[in-house]
């Protein structure tokens, strides 16, 4: 029999059970959507924690710490292979001595660190504009640094703003080449450091529409200096060793090399940390959750077999006779077979279909709803936004489903078709 | 064509445990020439029924051999006894078993699509049969549109449309009035001298037997040679 015939011949005998063939197609919709929709779940929070962790860090970066008693040595860590750069910067958390940013009228804490630019430019880090700094004076600021910056009247217009309301505030024009004033002030008496610099650069802007960058990078030149003034200004308040805080990190030349060079780091006896390790462990704990929604999952579909079982072994009592005619003119039982099997693989198809449809809606809709319900709940506004997915459905996804669900309906089917080649011609004839 | 040696059949008969032997077929001996109309005739529990399923290969004798067409057919798998009918053998039944959810139409293409012939192959063949047995008006109408007589033509034209040389008959006119069994019988006729397909007709009706050209009869599983009929 041509494989169309046998096409026609299931959709025949589908059309004339509509009701029964519809409430098992049902049926097997409802498991497949139930797997594919509580396996999203997995899939949507791994994405947005992997997003999370991606639009914070650099991917080819490796943070090197120090193993104890062994002290970095950045002229042996140099000679690795595969480094673009080397980059030993130092973050500023002063306590009791305030750190304020100035242009023109506007002003603002500064989030102050020294970096190495030279080492930032060779490890291929984007700016958004401008370049990085060749001079001392010359600095790179956060993507939002200058909305930070407040003028008095966009004090009192936050004073004023409702709640929930976000009026815009700060410096709304690029800054890239504006000169701002650093100013450490202390304890009363004491006097302040002040230095000026120019803007050269500014950081790509964040993945995320509510993080908010307001960094403010000096170079590492001019560290010392300003290091010496605030010892100077300040006395016992500032303690270098508490309030700035070096870290090292080594930029690989392609994502590729990153595993390598951190065991080669690791072999050097360095504490190291990277994105792709945090990565790993990350979607070794999500590969452990979807397996375990695509298995609970998986159960429904079987609950939904048990309908097509009971369908399919309905069908073929019902055919009997007819099953006896066409063996009796010369069908052969692999045919018979085929034709039933083709029936449940029907049933599993269109409802596997319909679930993959439905899935995708639901999905969208808990991406669209639950973001909102969560909003007006807490009023947090990481939730007000798209970044954060609740469901995602990759093709992966619909493929693990779509095997197991057709899967389990050819394999339900099976035993009633075996049953149906086994029927007697000369009993079958007799029948009504 | 047909050659039966010696077939024995016995049927197993109660509970389990305290079945009953009962033999159905003894020592029967049948031989069919090609382009023979044959009948077979007896009464009820005779023992005719289960020769002809015994030719047809939906039950396995006992002992003896069926030879069909030259073939040895007597241990071949259910598939490859399949395989033969759809070539060889045709089918009448007495209550014609038709498929209901098919048109008249579509029951006598049934073979040729198990047969894996294409649809406008089939379409031609199909067309050209049922002109044959007169049934150009009726080919898009279901089976309970129909009446008898056309149906049995329906389930002669099903038999026909593979082109076998044997077509195996039970109570052909069974279910006929006496009308309509004497335009199927003179279809049968003219189909077999047209066509010269060979004819075994299993039947309790003298008159039908004495159509034929050589007449059976089987008593208590015993088949005889009767009295053949000038047709």
């Amino acid at each position: 029999m041509q494989f169309r015939d046998q096409i026609d011949f299931v959709r025949q005998h589908v059309k004339k059970n509509r009701m029964r063939i519809f409430t098992t197609i049902l049926a097997t919709t409802m498991g497949c959507a139930f797997l594919i929709v509580l396996a999203s779940i997995a899939f949507g929070l791994q994405g947005t924690l992997k997003d999370e962790v991606l639009s914070s860090d650099s991917l080819t970066r490796i943070e090197v710490y120090d193993g104890g008693d062994q002290p970095l040595d950045i002229e042996k860590i140099a000679k690795l292979d595969n480094i673009s750069s080397i980059s030993e910067s130092y973050a500023m958390q002063l306590d009791n001595i305030q750190n304020k940013a100035t242009i023109g009228a506007n002003t603002g804490y500064a989030e102050s660190s020294f970096v190495n630019f030279d080492a930032l430019k060779k490890a291929k880090l984007p700016l958004s504009k401008g370049h990085y700094p060749t001079t001392e004076d010359g600095i790179v600021v956060g993507y939002n640094f200058a909305q930070n910056l407040l003028s008095k009247e966009d004090e009192k217009t936050l004073e004023k703003a409702k709640e929930g309301e976000k009026p815009k505030v700060g410096i709304q024009e690029s800054v890239l080449g504006k000169k701002v004033q650093l100013k450490w002030t202390g304890k009363k008496g004491t006097k302040p450091v002040i230095r000026e610099f120019t803007i050269e650069g500014i950081g790509p802007k964040p993945k995320r529409e509510w993080e908010m960058n307001t960094y403010l990078q000096m170079s590492n030149e001019a560290k010392q200096s300003i290091v010496t003034d605030l010892k100077k200004n300040f006395g016992k308040a500032f303690n270098e060793k508490e309030m700035i805080y070096k870290s090292t990190a080594v930029y690989a030349t392609d994502l590729e090399a990153v595993p390598a060079l951190n065991e080669e780091l690791k072999a050097m006896e360095y504490s190291t940390y990277t994105v792709s390790q945090q990565l790993e462990e990350m979607n070794m704990f999500f590969i452990a959750l979807k397996a375990g929604l695509i298995f609970v999952g998986t159960i429904a579909i079987l609950i939904a077999s048990i309908g097509i079982f009971n369908t399919m072994t309905m069908a073929v009592t019902e055919r009997t006779r007819e099953i006896g005619v066409m063996k009796a003119i010369g069908a052969s039982p692999k045919l018979i077979q085929r034709l039933f099997v083709m029936e449940s693989a029907y049933i599993g198809i269109i409802g596997t279909a319909i679930a993959v449809v439905a899935s995708y809606i639901i999905s969208f809709t808990a991406n669209w709803l639950i973001p909102k319900i969560l909003y007006a709940a807490t009023e947090e506004q990481s939730f007000n936004s798209s970044a954060i997915k609740f469901s995602a459905i990759p093709w992966e996804l619909v493929v693990i489903a779509s095997v197991i669900s057709i899967g389990v309906a050819i394999v339900s089917g099976w035993r009633p078709a075996r049953k149906a080649t086994k029927i007697d011609v000369i009993q079958a004839l007799r029948q009504d | 064509m047909i050659t039966l040696t010696n077939i024995q059949h016995t049927f197993l008969i109660g509970k389990k445990g305290q079945e009953k032997k009962v033999p159905v077929l003894k020592n029967v001996d049948l031989q069919v020439d090609a382009g023979d109309i044959v009948a077979i005739v007896g009464k009820s529990g005779s023992g005719k029924s289960t020769l002809l399923n015994a030719i047809a290969g939906f039950l396995k004798t006992d002992s003896g051999s069926i030879k069909l067409n030259g073939i040895d057919t007597t241990d071949l798998s259910e598939a490859e006894h399949a395989k033969f009918r759809l070539k060889n053998v045709g089918f009448i039944f007495q209550n014609f078993q038709l498929m209901p959810g098919l048109t008249a139409f579509e029951n006598v293409e049934l073979p040729l699509k198990i047969q894996g012939m294409g649809k406008s192959a089939r379409f031609q063949v199909v067309r050209q049969i049922m002109d044959r047995v007169g049934l150009n008006e009726v080919i898009d109408h279901y089976p309970n549109e129909l009446s008898g007589g056309q149906q049995q033509r329906v389930c002669i034209a099903r038999a026909l449309v593979t082109k076998p040389s044997i077509i195996l008959a039970d109570e052909p006119t069974g279910s006929l009035d006496s009308e309509t069994e004497l335009e199927i019988l003179d279809l049968i006729k003219s189909l077999n001298e047209s066509m010269d397909i060979t004819f075994v007709v299993i039947t309790h009706d003298e008159e039908v037997a004495n159509s034929a050209h050589k007449k059976y009869r089987m008593h208590d599983g015993e088949l005889k040679e009767a009295t053949t009929s000038a047709v």
